[in-house]
C-alpha cells in the first residue's frame, strides 16, 4: 500500500512540476489521486482548485504611458493658461468619448453621426496618414481606397459628433507623416472594411511596421524625395535614379539638426500632462 | 526718454585733440568764445527701475509692491468697508459699462446640431472702474466711467499718470479706456468687473489695436486686383493701376485708396455672440476673431448693433457684484452650445 502510494505522490510532485511548466494547459484532477491512497473511506469530493492563468511573456514591463500629441502645447507667446483651459473641455469630452492610443500609420474606424446618412450614422475605416492640431482643434486623417478611389476624411478629435473611435490594428510605420501614401500604389492605403481589430499590446513599445512602399511613376504631389519631408518609408531604389537622389540632395540642410534653438523637449512637459489626464479621466 | 547733452569742443586744447566730452546740463557752463559749442540729442531709451538703488532696496520694493498690489484689491472686495452706490433698475434705454480683457487665443466650439464656430478666449484680469466722471466733467452729454485692467509694475508709469491710480488707490494699469454710460449705470470707483458682467447668448462689440502691417501694397492694403502675372505684362502685377479719371477732373480725389502703413489703428469687430462664460478663471468665449494679437487688452462692451443690442432683457446691472445673491455655476453657457461633459451628438 505505501509503495504504490509513494509512486503516487512522486508522480504528482512531477506532475506538479510539469504544471508549473504547462501552467496554461494542465487540468488539477489528478491531484484527487493523493487522498485516495491515504484511507480506505471512500474519498470525499474535492473540488479541483481553479487554475491561475499568468501569462509570463508580459513580464513586469510596466503599462506604457502615453500622452495624446495634442495634449502638448506648441512652443509659442500664447499664455500658458489658455491650454490649460482648453485641456479640462479635452479631458471632459475623453470622459464621455474613448479615444485609444493611436499613431499615424494606425487603422481606425471612425463613426459619426451625418444626417444625409440613411442610418444617420457613419463609418469610416482606414489607414492613419497624418495628426495634427493642438488643443481642441487637433485632427487626424483615414485614408483609404473604395471602389478604386482614394478617400481620405479629416476627422476632428473632439468633434461631438464623433460617436465612437475604434482601433483595428496598433502599429507605428517609418514616418510621422504618410501623405506620401498619395502617390504610392494603391494597394498600400486600402484597408478591408470588415477587418476584426488586432488586440493592441498593453506594455511595452508600439510595433512599428517597417515597410517600404512602392511609389507610382512620377509626376507626385509633392517632391517627396526632398530631403525637407524627411520620407524613409520609400522604395527609392525602384522609382528614382541615382541622378535623381543626389539632386534632391541640394536642398539638404544638415546644419538645421544641430540649431539647439529649435529643441524641444517635451519629456517633463509629457510626464505632468500625463499625470494631469490620469486624474481627469480616473474621476 | 531722451535727454539733451552739451557738447563742448574745445579746438585749441592739444590734450582733447579731436575728442568730446558730454557734460550734463547741471555742469557750469564756464566757455570762452574760443569754444564751439555743439548740442547733441543722446537718446536715452531704456533705463532700469533699480538702476539707482542698491541690490538691498531693489529686493525689498520687489516684495513690497506685490503686497501692497494684493492689499490693495484685496481691501476693495469687501462690501462692509465703504458704502456703496445704490443700485438701479435696468430699462431698454441704459447703457452699461464694458470690460477691459486679455486676449488669449481661439478655440473651436460645437453647437448642439454638430456645427463647429471657432470662439475668441477673453480673459477678464484685474479689471477695475479706476474714475467716475459725471456729465459735466466728462463732456456735456453723458457720463463715463473710466475702467483699467491688468496690473504693472508702478516703475514705468510717469508721475502724472500715478497720480490717479494712488486717488483710486490701485496698482497702475496696462490699459485704460473710457465708457460713456447712461446716469442710472454709474459704478462707485473701485468696483472689480467679472466675466459675468457679459451673459452667454448675448451681444458684444468688441475694439482693439489690429496687427500692424507695416508700408503694404494696395493689394494686400485694399485688395485690389492687381495684374496678370503674364501676358506681356512689364513691371505691372501688383501696381494699383489707374488713379483716377483724366482731364475732366484734372486730380486725384482725396482718400484715393494707395499704398500705405496697414494696421496698428483701432478696429472694432461688432455684434459678436457670447458663447459661454466662465466665472472661475473669468474667461468670455466670444463668437468669431477678435481685432488685436495675442495677449492684447481688448475693450468690450455691450453691442451698439440696432438688431442686437436689444438681445439682451435683465442683464446684471449695473454689473455683476459678488456680494450679491446670484450664485454662478462655474460655467455659463449658450443655450445652443455643446457641452464637452454631454453625450455625443447623435442627429435624428
Amino acid at each position: 500500500m505505501a509503495a504504490p502510494a509513494r509512486s503516487a505522490t512522486t508522480a504528482i510532485c512531477s506532475l506538479r512540476a510539469l504544471r508549473k511548466q504547462y501552467d496554461r494547459s494542465f487540468s488539477t484532477s489528478l491531484l484527487r489521486l493523493a487522498s485516495e491512497g491515504d484511507s480506505d473511506q471512500p474519498p470525499k469530493f474535492t473540488p479541483p482548485t481553479k487554475p491561475v492563468i499568468i501569462d509570463k511573456t508580459k513580464g513586469d514591463v510596466p503599462v506604457r504611458r502615453f500622452v495624446s500629441p495634442e495634449f502638448i502645447p506648441p512652443r509659442q507667446r500664447t499664455n500658458p493658461l489658455k491650454f490649460a483651459i482648453e485641456r479640462i473641455d479635452m479631458i471632459q469630452r475623453r470622459n464621455i468619448l474613448n479615444i485609444p492610443e493611436f499613431y499615424v500609420g494606425s487603422i481606425l474606424s471612425v463613426t459619426m453621426s451625418d444626417s444625409h446618412a440613411t442610418e444617420k450614422t457613419n463609418r469610416f475605416v482606414g489607414i492613419c496618414i497624418r495628426r495634427s492640431g493642438k488643443g481642441l482643434g487637433a485632427t487626424f486623417v483615414l485614408r483609404n481606397i473604395i471602389d478604386g478611389q482614394g478617400v481620405e476624411i479629416c476627422y476632428e478629435l473632439y468633434n461631438p459628433r464623433v460617436q465612437q473611435v475604434e482601433l483595428l490594428k496598433l502599429e507605428k510605420r517609418l514616418d510621422d507623416n504618410l501623405m506620401y501614401l498619395r502617390d504610392a500604389l494603391p494597394e498600400y492605403s486600402t484597408v478591408d472594411f470588415n477587418m476584426k481589430p488586432v488586440l493592441p499590446p498593453v506594455s511595452g513599445d508600439v510595433p512599428i511596421n517597417k515597410l517600404k512602399v512602392k511609389m507610382k511613376p512620377k509626376p507626385w504631389s509633392k517632391r517627396w524625395e526632398r530631403p525637407k519631408y524627411k520620407v524613409l518609408g520609400i522604395r527609392s531604389d525602384l522609382c528614382l535614379s541615382a541622378e535623381q537622389m543626389e539632386e534632391a540632395q541640394k536642398w539638404a540642410k544638415p546644419w538645421v539638426e544641430y540649431d539647439m534653438l529649435k529643441e524641444y523637449d517635451t519629456s517633463a512637459l509629457e510626464e505632468s500632462l500625463w499625470q494631469e489626464v490620469q486624474k481627469g479621466t480616473s474621476k | 526718454m531722451s535727454a539733451w547733452g552739451c557738447r563742448f569742443l574745445r579746438l585749441g586744447d592739444p590734450l582733447l585733440r579731436g575728442a568730446c566730452f558730454i557734460v550734463g546740463r547741471s555742469a557750469p557752463a564756464t566757455k570762452s568764445s574760443s569754444h564751439c559749442v555743439q548740442f547733441v540729442r543722446t537718446i536715452k531709451s531704456t533705463t532700469w527701475w533699480d538702476e539707482h538703488l542698491s541690490e538691498e532696496n531693489s529686493a525689498f520694493l520687489r516684495k513690497a509692491i506685490p503686497e501692497e498690489y494684493n492689499s490693495q484689491t484685496a481691501s476693495k472686495l469687501n462690501p462692509l468697508k465703504d458704502e456703496p452706490w445704490p443700485r438701479q433698475e435696468w430699462e431698454t434705454a441704459s447703457r452699461r459699462v464694458g470690460l477691459v480683457a486679455l486676449k488669449l487665443g481661439m478655440m473651436p466650439i460645437w453647437t448642439k446640431t454638430g456645427e463647429r464656430h471657432v470662439a475668441t478666449m477673453l480673459q477678464v484680469l484685474d479689471c477695475h472702474v479706476i474714475k467716475y466722471m459725471s456729465k459735466e466733467v466728462f463732456d456735456g452729454k453723458t457720463a463715463a466711467l473710466i475702467v483699467g485692467a491688468k496690473n504693472v509694475s508702478p516703475f514705468y508709469k510717469s508721475e502724472n499718470s500715478m497720480e490717479m491710480y494712488r486717488n483710486a488707490g490701485f496698482p497702475p494699469k496696462q490699459k485704460l479706456t473710457t465708457f460713456r454710460v447712461t446716469d442710472n449705470a454709474i459704478i462707485k470707483p473701485g468696483t472689480p468687473l467679472y466675466a459675468a458682467h457679459f451673459r452667454p447668448g448675448q451681444y458684444v462689440d468688441v475694439t482693439a489695436k489690429t496687427i500692424g502691417k507695416g508700408f503694404q501694397g494696395v493689394m494686400k492694403r485694399y485688395g485690389f486686383k492687381g495684374q496678370p502675372a503674364s501676358h506681356g505684362q512689364t513691371k505691372t502685377h501688383r501696381r494699383p493701376g489707374a488713379s483716377g479719371p483724366g482731364g475732366d477732373p484734372g486730380k486725384v480725389f482725396k482718400g484715393k485708396k494707395m499704398p500705405g502703413r496697414m494696421g496698428n489703428i483701432y478696429d472694432t469687430a461688432s455684434g459678436l455672440k457670447v458663447w459661454r462664460i466662465n466665472t472661475k478663471f473669468n474667461i468670455i468665449y466670444v463668437h468669431g476673431s477678435v481685432p488685436g494679437h495675442r495677449n492684447c487688452l481688448v475693450k468690450v462692451r455691450d453691442s451698439n448693433l440696432p438688431t442686437r443690442s436689444g438681445k439682451t432683457e435683465n442683464p446684471p446691472f449695473p454689473t455683476y457684484f459678488t456680494d450679491g445673491d446670484e450664485e454662478l455655476p462655474e460655467d455659463l453657457y449658450d443655450e445652443a452650445m455643446f457641452q464637452f461633459g454631454d453625450p455625443s451628438v447623435s442627429l435624428a
